[in-house]
């Protein structure tokens, strides 16, 4: 009863926490558009945290650089438990069209453990939200 | 039996769950309206129309993981939320929402519940300044100055309806137009009304006066460092202290909760929704100004509005009009 009530509470007010660690801007822009009035996620109890100590699932765009790599980590680590990390991106999922630069580590996966991976070119806004619902899906049905 | 009742009054009814469960409702009301002049929809599927939405929130914030600083102190750390929503808690204690009385009323009353809706910006100020974090010292800071700016017009707007029942006591002040039948004076003090409902929003650090925590400059300002059930905590003060300064403003100018228990509920719904919904336009039609843009805002108009609003009621009170 208690354990359904928490993850009634866990699926129903998600607060994300944006971070880039090296896009090229285009899936950023995707992910505040999905945020924006015109999809407002805000009806799913979805927000928007500045702190990473507030939030619940960490929203990666962009491949891995060598130089963000420490950083994501540290923000990672910074969030309290239980987290979940969703890839936003083709370069966030494999690194992308940087898989293999000089510079470049790889996905989001090469760091910190991955929860849900939302590939596109840059992803739709659909795509963010048909992916944040099916990761809470999964949570939904994991626990129960 | 006599304790068994006060420890009712303070635990439930004008005590803590009812001000918990009627002020996350408070706070959807704010949230849908706020969505709405953004032309969104707002919280949608928890609940009916997303009203549980505020209770999922802080249930959620109290099953995570709890993080305390390294850095931090760890007993002001963890103590200070409790003692925010302690403050808050005992603010709405005295207002006169049973039968046009508190519970507890006495003369100066007043004084004490301005009192307790400070001691949450100043348990905010301690909070940034123990949690060791540029970001929550910055916030810190800025709560205080914005504390200086807002507080003084605060006082004097709500010193106003005071002077026109010539009483200290917010039961009687709230009484004052039933007893007397001058309902005109609610009309008469609506320059003291604006100013106490912008210090208000300034107090609460809403949009435009969300300068501690601007979340563009300073992350989360003095609740950067902040998670799990501490915030949990700190998000219930912010939903009490909304419907103490709510229920405070509409018992000193819009004529208190009388008429009986059942109309005078009905009244405290009302009149509290009228005052978090100018809350909430405020907060949807503003953008975040400056700290020295606010600063010099309180001093160079509210003051001076709530100063003019007190010259005019002193004058009709000495006119024998009042």
């Amino acid at each position: 009863m208690f354990k359904k009530l928490v993850t009634w509470a866990r699926v129903k007010s998600p607060w994300i926490l944006h971070f880039n660690s090296g896009a090229c801007n285009a899936c950023d822009i995707e992910i505040l558009a999905s945020l924006m009035p015109h999809y407002d996620l805000e009806r799913f109890g979805v927000m928007l945290k500045a702190s990473p100590r507030h939030a619940d699932v960490l929203v990666c765009s962009g491949s891995v650089t060598k130089q963000i790599a420490p950083r994501l980590k540290r923000i990672y680590e910074q969030m309290p438990d239980p987290k979940f990390v969703v890839a936003v991106g083709a370069c966030a999922c494999s690194g992308g069209a940087f898989r293999g630069c000089y510079n470049v580590l790889g996905g989001i996966d090469s760091v910190i453990p991955v929860s849900a991976y939302i590939p596109g070119c840059p992803v739709k806004p659909e795509a963010i939200i048909d992916g944040v619902a099916k990761l809470l899906a999964q949570l939904d049905k994991e626990s129960a | 039996m006599e304790t068994v009742k006060v420890m009712l009054y303070i635990l439930v009814f004008p005590g803590f769950l009812f001000q918990m469960i009627y002020s996350t409702y408070l706070e959807w009301v704010d949230r849908k309206l706020y969505a709405r002049m953004q032309n969104r929809r707002g919280p949608l599927y928890t609940g009916w129309s997303g009203v549980l939405q505020p209770v999922a929130d802080i249930v959620k914030l109290f099953a995570k993981e709890d993080v305390t600083p390294a850095a931090s102190d760890k007993f002001m750390f963890n103590i200070l939320p409790l003692v925010a929503l302690a403050s808050a808690c005992t603010a709405g204690l005295y207002l006169p929402v049973w039968h046009l009385t508190g519970f507890n009323s006495f003369q100066g009353d007043l004084v004490v519940v301005v009192y307790l809706l400070a001691m949450p910006s100043f348990v905010l100020f301690l909070a940034g300044w123990f949690s060791v974090s540029p970001f929550s010292l910055i916030g810190a800071t800025r709560v205080l100055t914005q504390l200086f700016a807002y507080e003084v017009p605060f006082f004097l707007a709500l010193l106003t309806p005071a002077v026109v029942a010539g009483s200290w006591k917010i039961a009687d002040i709230a009484k004052y137009p039933w007893a007397s039948g001058n309902w005109w004076v609610i009309p008469l003090q609506v320059l003291a009304f604006i100013v106490a409902v912008l210090a208000l929003q300034a107090k609460l650090e809403r949009v435009p006066f969300d300068i501690p925590e601007a979340e563009t400059e300073v992350v989360a300002g003095p609740l950067t460092e902040y998670s799990g059930k501490k915030l949990a905590v700190f998000r219930i003060q912010k939903d009490i202290s909304m419907y103490a300064g709510s229920a405070l403003i509409a018992a000193l100018f819009l004529g208190g909760f009388g008429g009986g228990l059942y109309l005078g509920a009905l009244q405290l719904v009302l009149k509290t929704l009228l005052v978090v919904a100018l809350l909430s336009v405020i907060r949807g039609a503003c953008a975040r100004i400056r700290i020295d843009q606010i600063v010099s805002f309180s001093w160079r108009y509210l003051a001076p509005m709530s100063i003019v609003q007190f010259l005019i009621v002193l004058l009709l009170k000495g006119g024998g009009v009042i």
